[in-house]
């Protein structure tokens, strides 16, 4: 058994410098189910892209059947026998079962008949209950894995990674899944998968991989895993190491009521999300990735369409409120500053100074028809000042700085506006460390000013060093709180993983 | 970036010196003041439509209703009058027709969510079909006595300038103070830069798509009374031409990336310059009209791939990895 079909060595990967994985060892054997486990961020994902050719080495090496090779693309991956199944799948959704199967080897002529003749042998080869001539968009989620599984084993995979595979399946399908993945495991295929709930990991797994920060913590065979041993393993830093500091000594007690969200529906990310967020201190939120945690914010402040709102009631200050687009949301006081500031933060192609201007044109719009270059740059340069931007003049263009002075800019774009509810989503992601620490001091100088202040984050380390309180979401809702004094890094990763 | 945006400019305007300074040497009667006096009159309709359009592709959207915008409400003031109707009222008349295209136009791209290149599409042909089904009795529609005076919008000259350059200088100054001094103008080039982070800000972003396409439809009705001026009649059928393919390509050319929030009416003026002396020069030379469309079929294609190029749209290329 121990037989290696894939092994990783000082893997390290940089992203602008800042390692997603760093001197990560991994090895893989035949015919076994591994899975791979870590918080958000942990480097997980990026690992695993590495094997299927999506992401590229910065260092390291990797070998496939004891040969060294490293795959560049997708396809050189596809041939060395590695597959992997994307959380989004990557099935065409207009095409047939028997189409998608086929996709990228179909013969000059392409026949449909014989290739749903072919499909439908293959398919039942694998006893896999799919019709070949449906249209892969009606599918379920269960049968859509399958047809991506069917695919991985057509291309003669002797590795398939799964990304997630559980989360949008409903429990019976899950039970299916699991059948599937031990069928393939006797055929002699390798596994990898990527998974939150751990109670899988160690009903299904040979072997589990804990990552932390990019960095491997253990592997060891599953049967000498328990839930314990795993949340430790994720979540047991040094915390005198990090940057965060230490933890709070005090908290600040809960001002007036800003938010108050009840019973907040919106399938099928917000299910039934019911929460409150006080004045002159921070709520840490804390969740995984798919616990709903930016959806129900984003539906607090109008960023979210409002088609896709189900029930439930926001109230802010007392008068329930509902936002189809964010200007309104704005002009109530609320700011929300984006987990993806590329997409939604901030205007590239203008400057330091003219990004936070329209900040206060879009709240205070009043007496400011015409535009005015003074108040543009006084402001620009103040805003500049008080959040210790780093650029070469503040007509630089916010494309052309760091990711945390892009931040910072965004983050005053929002503060020039004056709310009196500020979300932050993420707000130190892709940040460099000075300036981490910079604007956790700036998060901590809003709420000692009274406002009530929102931090949303998957890492916990972040969440331990900011909040006052700590709400846990998990699948869709609150599902517990704490205050900043009584709780710790294992309760709260207990309640967050299912 | 900066750098390559304005030697994008540059060529261009090297590009258009050269042209004319070539056309001027080897082309004869390409410099006489009559042909010079064609070309601007030509020029000058094809820079205002070139504004309209402008400021919505600084927006990030397009509008190819813009040569409707021009030929109906236009006619509609040469037929209202010759049916006896007053100026004053024809003109309100026609304003209204204009603004009521850019309302639909605004409201299918802003609140329907249609994109604007169907939406404008569908709107363009409905509006060129109404006139020539409803409103014109003859597809040239004619001056009559009523009108007298208003030629004068694109006729003679006003201080030695002619009156339809005069009037693309008084269009220019109008959009140019809308887009750089007014707010409106900051949030047209905040949507065209990055429409969800103006969503995010706070910015109502639908109200100035809509307002965009107003101000299109208005542009291309003042452009549409110019040239009907300049004539002395309004011939509608100029929807069927390929006169919304120069107007985009003055706009590419110029400078104005399709992926919006970029340029302003500078870039309009030396894209104009350009297309203007190209096709006055392609004239005298006698270039028949397929060869015409050849060459501007190509020029275009040259100038949208190298958009492509120089602009890329960000959010595509500009992500970060997922850790």
């Amino acid at each position: 058994m121990n037989d290696l079909v894939l092994s990783l060595s000082k893997a390290t990967k940089l992203y602008a410098g800042v390692p997603a994985i760093d001197g990560v060892d991994f090895d893989l054997r035949r015919g076994e189910i591994h899975a791979l486990v870590g918080e958000n961020g942990a480097g997980k994902s990026t690992l695993t892209k590495v094997m299927a050719g999506v992401v590229t080495l910065t260092s390291g090496g990797m070998t496939v059947d004891g040969v060294d090779v490293t795959p560049k693309t997708p396809l050189e991956a596809r041939n060395l026998g590695i597959a992997m199944v994307f959380q989004e799948n990557s099935l065409v959704p207009t095409m047939t079962v028997a189409q998608n199967l086929f996709l990228g080897q179909e013969k000059f002529y392409n026949r449909l008949r014989g290739i749903y003749i072919a499909a439908q042998q293959f398919l039942q080869s694998l006893n896999f209950d799919v019709t070949p001539t449906a249209t892969v968009g009606g599918l379920g989620a269960a049968k859509k894995q399958m047809v991506e599984i069917a695919r991985a084993v057509l291309h003669k995979a002797k590795v398939i990674i799964f990304d997630e595979p559980t989360a949008t399946l409903t429990p019976e399908e899950k039970k299916y899944f699991f059948d599937l993945v031990k069928d393939l495991k006797r055929r002699g295929v390798s596994i990898i998968f990527i998974s939150h709930a751990l109670e899988e990991a160690l009903l299904l797994a040979d072997r589990i991989t804990v990552l932390r920060d990019g960095k491997h913590v253990v592997t060891d065979d599953a049967a000498r895993f328990d839930r314990a041993r795993i949340v430790q393993a994720m979540v047991g830093r040094d915390l005198s190491n990090t940057l965060y500091g230490a933890r709070k000594a005090t908290v600040r007690p809960s001002g007036k009521r800003v938010l108050t969200v009840q019973n907040l529906k919106m399938a099928p990310m917000v299910k039934n999300n019911s929460l409150s967020v006080f004045a002159g201190q921070i709520t840490g939120v804390f969740g995984l990735v798919g616990a709903g945690r930016t959806e129900t914010f984003k539906i607090v402040a109008g960023v979210m369409k409002r088609d896709f709102f189900h029930g439930g009631e926001v109230i802010l200050d007392d008068k329930p409120v509902r936002y189809r687009v964010p200007a309104p949301a704005v002009q109530a006081g609320i700011a929300y500053v984006t987990e993806d500031r590329k997409v939604e933060g901030f205007f590239e192609t203008a400057s330091i100074a003219r990004n936070i201007y329209l900040g206060l044109l879009a709240k205070f719009p009043r007496g400011r028809a015409w535009l005015s270059r003074r108040e543009s740059t006084s402001t620009g340069k103040s805003w500049i000042e008080r959040l210790k931007v780093r650029a070469i003049g503040d007509e630089a263009k916010v494309v052309e700085l760091s990711g945390g002075n892009q931040q910072k800019v965004v983050i005053a774009k929002s503060l020039i506006q004056d709310p009196e509810l500020i979300i932050f989503d993420e707000p130190t992601r892709g940040v460099d460390v000075g300036a981490i620490v910079e604007i956790h001091e700036l998060i901590n100088s809003l709420a000692d000013k009274g406002k009530a202040v929102v931090v949303i984050s998957s890492y916990l380390p972040e969440i331990m060093a900011l909040s006052d309180r700590i709400l846990v979401c998990r699948q869709g809702k609150v599902v517990e709180e704490f205050s900043a004094l009584e709780a710790t890094e294992e309760a709260i990763m207990y309640a967050a993983i299912h | 970036m900066k750098r390559v945006r304005i030697s994008q400019q540059e060529i261009v305007f090297a590009v258009f010196a050269a042209l004319f300074l070539s056309f001027s040497i080897f082309l004869n009667g390409f410099l006489s003041a009559d042909n010079m006096l064609t070309l601007l009159q030509n020029v000058a309709v094809l820079g205002i439509l070139g504004l309209g359009m402008a400021i919505v592709v600084i927006g990030r959207g397009i509008d190819l209703s813009l040569i409707a915008a021009l030929a109906v409400p236009g006619g509609l003031v040469l037929q209202m009058v010759q049916n006896g109707h007053s100026l004053p009222a024809s003109l309100v008349a026609a304003g209204l027709l204009a603004i009521a295209v850019g309302l639909v136009n605004g409201w299918l791209i802003a609140y329907a969510e249609v994109p604007p290149l169907f939406a404008t599409l569908a709107s363009g042909l409905f509006v060129a079909g109404l006139g020539q089904a409803a409103l014109f009795q003859l597809d040239v529609v004619q001056w009559s006595d009523g009108m007298a005076g208003f030629e004068r919008l694109g006729q003679g000259s006003i201080l030695g300038i002619p009156t339809s350059i005069v009037m693309f200088a008084i269009a220019c100054v109008v959009v140019f103070v809308l887009l750089r001094k007014t707010r409106w103008g900051a949030y047209i080039y905040a949507i065209g830069d990055n429409p969800f982070a103006a969503r995010v800000t706070g910015i109502p972003s639908r109200p100035i798509i809509v307002l965009q396409y107003v101000v299109a439809a208005l542009i291309g009705c003042f452009a549409g009374l110019v040239m009907a001026a300049s004539v002395n009649s309004m011939p509608t059928r100029i929807f069927n031409s390929t006169l919304i393919y120069d107007v985009i390509l003055v706009v590419v050319l110029g400078g104005i990336g399709l992926s919006g929030g970029r340029g302003g009416v500078v870039n309009v003026i030396i894209g104009t310059l350009l297309i203007g002396t190209m096709l006055n020069g392609m004239t005298i030379l006698n270039i028949p009209y397929a060869g015409q469309n050849l060459i501007k079929g190509l020029v275009l294609l040259v100038a949208v791939i190298t958009d492509t190029f120089l602009n890329p749209r960000n959010e595509e290329t500009a992500q970060q990895g997922d850790i």
